[in-house]
């Protein structure tokens, strides 16, 4: 009888009458394979397991659209999937396969706003999702989130979305990479937690997600030492050959060649920034003209509102007086800040959220900030990152950092009225229930729903 | 309280996550450009990429000419951009550690406080996972040090710190970014200069070491560029969606 512990080579055919597996596919084109399968004693072991990386780049560059949102943020993946199969033979098994799929995460795809690709139901639009891609969409690989101050849980709508994203883009194992931000109560110290998840998989598996650097991908050390060599051949076939590796000056040929190399990078990069600034700068002056153009329609719409109540506060005389008040909140000033995932039409630009000053010297609105300051006491404020306005009273923060929670003697309340973030230090004495009720009372004089764009919310965005 | 808060620009904060992730084996460290207003509340516009010359590990320290060369470049970004610009803090990164200062950083801290009592320290911690639910985290703090009540040592006091959105990468940061791929280059040449200085190595150590200094040297230069084109690639998908909505 054969041991098992021989290491006896067997023919591929015997492999088949033992696994109940399916033969390997190449990635892409079919469910990867799954369990482990054991039948008797000389079994053939499947095991598919996943790793996954992303470049440094991409992840800052997420992180960096991220911040600039006041809302969620989400966007889809770009990058390849390849498949490495490794088969080994152990004292254990007499074979087992691994099939390895490596995921590598190159670049993103940000969404500009929330419900670009879906509506409100969970239904994914191909043609919005084509008119994002473009002809980057065979690249997708996946697809991210970025929330704030929420579970690192799938919702429900995110499942509904991957579902379909899934059998559209025709990527079996579509991944989804949640980022989710969290606060310590004086918002000295922020964490940023990513999972990557395979919900395509049983029990919707997570995966480790790698970040490739230049710690964990170098080369070995130089040497600084070597074993001496006074053999007269040795001596003399080095300096037979040593011609071929050292020029006359005794440095190596191939240094200077990639010297060259790294030049030519070098002089990449600049043109590439010099590129990127021009751009950069195009882009602020248009985004300069947007701002203005939207203030100048919620202006005119905000005249032609009050215009309207005022005429029926005079036609009817029982409108309490005070209701008015929130009404006529100056609503127009969103200083430098795109407006995301709050409107329910694209053509409704009359409702946006109060903004997140800018304080670039471009904003020459201190007077209007002033009145900006009075009516954020008031408003629904913008998650913005480590906005406290939210996190004073979530009293279950999870921080799971080293045990913060630091003393009220911490928070700093700004006082200057040019710059309204300071209310966002006023905003921690407020309590959020007042506000809560404001912003329900605004919200039936403006339709200007915060669905799941507005992660403050927590209990819609977990739908 | 010296610091009512900080506020960092996503631009800058982009910038300083590319340094911090860019490697795990040691800590990275720069500085932040920027200025304090009438509130007291630090304002964080750009950071400039340091080298380390004394790479020991958690040893984060700015020799006297980094400080002074970056209040040079400080100058040369207020003439720059026509704001009132100066060095207002220092960064470094904690890979694969906490995110609370070490005590030699909050001495450090302590130091700096004693030239300019605004002077903030924010600190990157990177690399780190939860084995058990596959979880990484980043986390970033900011903090200041004050001396102890009963001790003649220094404990760190947090100040909250916010990143403010910048929608566009401003010129600044941008050449910051560039200046990464070409400081670790340039480390990188050194260690290679100091290794080839040494004479009692034979050919074929030289010839491996030679070919280990390519590797080492194109990488951060090739990463460079692909950042940029990432950037640049980026930035103009999203803008043209934008920009079209108030008109649809």
């Amino acid at each position: 009888m054969i041991s098992k512990d021989a290491t006896v080579p067997r023919p591929a055919r015997a492999r088949s009458d033992y696994t109940s597996q399916q033969p390997p596919r190449p990635a892409g084109s079919g469910r990867a394979l799954g369990a482990r399968c054991l039948v008797g004693a000389a079994a053939a072991a499947v095991v598919s397991i996943m790793a996954a990386s992303i470049s440094g780049y991409t992840f800052s560059s997420v992180c960096y659209f991220s911040a600039n949102s006041s809302a969620d943020h989400e966007g889809f993946l770009l990058g390849e999937v390849r498949q490495e199969e490794t088969f080994s033979i152990s004292d254990s098994q007499i074979s087992n396969t691994e099939f390895l799929q490596v995921i590598e995460i190159h670049n993103h795809e940000p969404c500009s706003k929330l419900f670009s690709f879906y509506d409100y139901a969970g239904k994914v639009d191909e043609e919005s999702l084509d008119r994002i891609l473009k002809d980057r969409r065979k690249n997708v690989i996946g697809w991210y989130r970025f929330r704030r101050n929420t579970q690192q849980q799938m919702s429900y709508r995110e499942h509904i979305i991957h579902k379909q994203l899934t059998h559209i883009l025709g990527v079996p194992d579509l991944v989804f990479l949640l980022f989710s931000f969290i606060s310590t109560a004086n918002n000295s110290t922020h964490a940023l937690e990513y999972v990557l998840f395979r919900p395509n998989r049983r029990y919707n598996q997570r995966v480790s997600l790698a970040i490739p650097n230049l710690g964990n991908t170098s080369q070995q050390e130089y040497k600084v030492s070597s074993v001496p060599n006074t053999s007269q051949n040795y001596a003399k076939v080095i300096k037979e050959y040593g011609t071929d590796f050292f020029d006359k000056d005794g440095v190596m040929k191939d240094i200077r060649a990639i010297y060259q190399v790294y030049n030519a990078l070098q002089e990449k990069v600049q043109a590439v920034c010099i590129d990127v600034e021009k751009s950069e700068r195009v882009v602020e002056s248009f985004q300069a003209d947007v701002n203005k153009l939207k203030r100048q329609i919620a202006q005119r719409k905000n005249e032609k509102e009050q215009k309207i109540r005022l005429q029926q506060a005079i036609l009817s005389r029982q409108m309490p007086a005070d209701n008015l008040e929130p009404m006529f909140v100056p609503r127009m000033s969103y200083t430098g800040f795109a407006v995301e995932g709050c409107t329910l039409e694209d053509s409704d630009v009359s409702d946006p959220p109060p903004p997140y000053s800018d304080f670039s010297a471009t904003s020459q609105e201190s007077t209007v900030s002033h009145g900006l300051l009075e009516s954020s006491v008031f408003m629904p404020r913008p998650q913005a990152v480590g906005s406290s306005g939210y996190v004073s009273t979530n009293t279950g923060l999870k921080y799971s950092g080293n045990g913060a929670s630091m003393p009220s003697s911490q928070r700093a309340v700004g006082d200057n009225v040019d710059e309204s973030e300071d209310s966002d230090y006023e905003n921690l004495l407020e309590p959020t229930e007042s506000s809560d009720s404001e912003y329900s009372q605004t919200r039936d004089s403006r339709p200007s729903a915060h669905p799941d764009g507005d992660s403050r919310n927590t209990q819609t965005s977990q739908i | 309280m010296a610091v009512q808060a900080v506020h960092l620009e996503a631009d800058a904060f982009l910038v300083c996550l590319n340094h911090a992730l860019s490697t795990e084996k040691e800590e990275v460290m720069g500085l932040c450009i920027g200025e304090v207003d009438t509130s007291r509340i630090v304002h964080i516009h750009s950071v400039i990429i340091l080298r380390r010359s004394d790479k020991r590990k958690d040893r984060v320290e700015i020799s006297p000419e980094q400080l002074s060369a970056a209040s040079t470049e400080a100058e040369r970004l207020a003439e720059m951009t026509g704001r009132p610009m100066r060095v207002v803090g220092w960064y470094h990164s904690h890979p694969h550690i906490t995110v609370w200062p070490s005590h030699v950083d909050v001495r450090t801290q302590a130091m700096y406080q004693m030239m300019d009592q605004g002077f903030v320290g924010l600190i990157f911690s990177c690399f780190i996972e939860d084995k058990n639910t596959k979880t990484g985290r980043i986390l970033y703090t900011c903090f200041q040090s004050i001396q102890a009540q009963k001790s003649s040592e220094y404990e760190r006091i947090e100040i909250p710190i916010h990143v403010v959105p910048h929608e566009t990468i401003g010129k600044v940061c941008l050449e910051s970014a560039v200046e990464l791929p070409k400081i670790l280059c340039q480390e990188e040449q050194d260690a290679y200069r100091r290794i080839h200085s040494l004479t009692h190595l034979d050919s074929v150590t030289k010839i491996h070491n030679g070919s280990e200094e390519p590797a080492n040297f194109t990488k951060p230069a090739a990463n460079g560029v692909k950042a940029l084109l990432t950037y640049r690639f980026q930035q103009e998908q999203p803008r043209v969606t934008q920009i079209n909505s108030p008109w649809e």
